[in-house]
């Protein structure tokens, strides 16, 4: 899997609060609805003027703060291709993973890019290509990956129910579940 | 090598061993939903199965509402009723509606949290169940809705940090001045992605509720879970609660002598003043006594940090030796946790005066944790509150926000300043 987009570039401890500000919790429900709000407290430029696949490179624990599952939605939404941060706070981290956004851990790149770069990130061959430098990364565990090239978590859990994964412990019927695409 | 206290849960979940860093499913103990988010976990389970869909198990299933209940609004109306409604159609049967308090705190009382249970909900403060030695998570609605299809999920196995803590609070000092404290040595990133046992014989003697107090901060660390062996009164307070079967899981759950820390930290409170945590970052602390003077607007005693009987009582004392009587000017409300936490407030006669003194004592609930409830700020007042976040605009545009203890914040009230409770309480 490969991505190429260009970069917005921001701090460290961005929290969730900006990335999808509360007051949009009830009234936007549409997850499309969602993408025109990203970021809008932050940077306004973002919504507007991102393209698809456009990467963001950020500092340490990007996306704390509140659990809202919304701000990996309208990223992803978006069109965001990647989030390459220096840290990700936990619960940010696993709703892009659970959304199929792929993110990573990087303290490199940051010094390497400005807004508007455009890089290329390899996910099989571990690599970031910036402005003719490489930088390695830990490739995807097989796990991640699976999660990421599935579409995220509920096609994932609902793939493996389809191919007759055994009912765990203490599970109900799944056969209703089965028959589902 | 021996293991530590999350590795050993995580291994009775994923019936396997396990190890640090690795990706594991566990199975789910329980999964529940807030108010807020709820209504969006049932919608989204209802589409990803078409709307034929039954969960796994109805009664590993449980909504809480707290955030905001009752409902201020149609909007908030409508998506309790979806709650509901959705409750009623998959056989669950454990729905605390508005009459309960916070999710977290009504679970434990009703005795359905065990230590070493996995459990998922929709508030990033689940994991103050840490304070029982239950590994829980706040998660988003997609983790949540994809756990009620086959009761599983995954998980990171996070390493250990130890903290060590010793000593004899001195008066006026409390466990919120210590986390606080810790907060701003560790920083907002300071646990990330980690897992915290918290022991020493201060940890030893505390009360359930000071336990709660410090796990429920974790998350402003970016931390996974605090965790604390139950012992003592607490142990015997959860056995009654949810069953013998505690102490064979406290004992199945301790962690092992030689057990892997990536640090070991030690703290000595008896040498601890008041703290707080200054806008607009929890982080962000220094000592009361250099913020002593502050003017302050309103002021808020509650929240799944300090809304316990214990926290209410602290500053019950503290209003109590300063006459009973609050600063003109200031508002001042008071959130207790759960309608048991209230009772006991009522029971003891503190309700009527802390009306009396101008208070408003409200109902069990979130409360003053975002700006979507009742009591938030406007623009331009100063705050001090015992929650958990004062990020900027948190509880209300241009409004900025203190956090201090239940003790400090009822000083505050009194005095209509910052004010250290120790001038209060020592005299």
């Amino acid at each position: 899997m490969k991505i190429k987009g260009r970069v917005w570039k921001y701090g460290d401890d961005v929290n969730t609060d900006v990335i999808f500000a509360g007051k949009y919790t009830y009234t936007v429900k549409e997850r499309s609805e969602m993408a025109k709000h990203a970021l809008e407290d932050l940077d306004p430029d973002f919504a507007k003027n991102a393209a698809p696949g456009d990467i963001i490179v950020a500092g340490k624990n990007w996306g704390c703060g509140s659990s809202r599952e919304q701000a990996a939605i309208c990223l992803k939404k978006r069109g965001v291709g990647a989030i390459i941060a220096r840290g990700f706070a936990r619960i940010h981290y696993r709703n892009c993973l659970n959304e199929g956004l792929p993110i990573i851990v990087s303290s490199e790149i940051q010094a390497l890019v400005e807004k508007g770069d455009e890089i290329e990130i390899d996910f099989g061959t571990g690599e970031i290509t910036a402005g003719g430098k490489k930088i390695k990364f830990p490739p995807y565990p097989e796990f991640v990956l699976g999660l990421v090239n599935d579409g995220g978590l509920i096609p994932h859990v609902k793939k493996s129910l389809n191919r007759g994964a055994p009912p765990r412990k203490g599970t109900g019927p799944l056969d209703h579940l089965r028959r589902l695409r | 090598m021996g293991k530590t206290m999350v590795m050993k849960i995580m291994e009775r979940a994923a019936h396997k061993e396990v190890h640090a860093g690795e990706r594991v499913w566990c199975d789910i103990d329980r999964s529940t939903a807030r108010d807020f988010g709820g209504a969006n976990c049932a919608l989204q389970f209802d589409e990803i199965t078409e709307n034929r869909g039954r969960v796994w198990n109805p009664d590993k299933i449980a909504f809480t509402f707290d955030l905001q209940a009752p409902s201020h609004s149609e909007k908030v109306a409508n998506n309790q009723k979806i709650i509901r409604e959705f409750a009623k159609r998959q056989g669950i049967t454990r729905v605390y509606d508005i009459n309960h308090g916070i999710g977290q705190h009504v679970m434990l009382e009703d005795g359905i949290v065990k230590p070493g249970d996995v459990i998922l909900g929709t508030d990033s403060h689940m994991n103050l169940l840490g304070a029982v030695a239950a590994f829980a998570t706040g998660v988003g609605n997609t983790d949540i809705a994809a756990s009620w299809l086959n009761g599983t999920n995954w998980f990171r196995v996070p390493e250990t940090m130890k903290i060590e803590i010793n000593g004899e609070f001195p008066r006026g000092v409390s466990m919120r001045d210590l986390l606080t404290k810790i907060v701003g040595d560790l920083g907002a990133g300071g646990l990330d992605f980690l897992a915290a046992e918290f022991c020493g014989d201060a940890i030893e003697r505390s009360t359930l509720a000071e336990r709660i107090t410090l796990c429920s901060m974790v998350t402003e660390m970016s931390g996974k879970i605090g965790l604390i062996l139950p012992n003592g009164p607490v142990l015997e307070w959860l056995a009654d609660r949810a069953g013998g079967e505690v102490r064979e899981r406290v004992a199945a759950i301790k962690p092992d002598d030689d057990a892997p820390y990536i640090s070991v930290l030690k703290y000595d409170v008896s040498k601890l003043e008041p703290m707080a945590s200054c806008p607009d970052a929890p982080d962000n602390v220094k000592p009361v006594r250099e913020i002593a003077g502050v003017k302050i607007d309103q002021v808020h005693i509650g929240s799944c940090t300090n809304g316990r009987y214990e926290d209410i009582a602290a500053a019950y004392d503290v209003l109590e030796r300063g006459g009973f009587r609050t600063a003109p000017g200031v508002r001042v409300i008071i959130t207790p946790a759960t309608t048991e936490v209230m009772k006991r407030c009522a029971r003891e006669g503190m309700i009527e005066k802390f009306l009396d003194a101008g208070i408003v004592f409200t109902n069990p609930t979130c409360s003053l944790c975002t700006a979507e409830h009742y009591g938030a700020l406007p623009g331009g007042d100063v705050g001090c509150s015992t929650t958990n976040r004062n990020f900027i605009g948190k509880v209300g545009k241009g409004s900025h926000t203190y956090l201090l203890s239940p003790m400090t914040a009822m000083a505050t009230a009194v005095r209509g300043v910052i004010t250290d409770p120790r001038e209060i309480v020592c005299k």
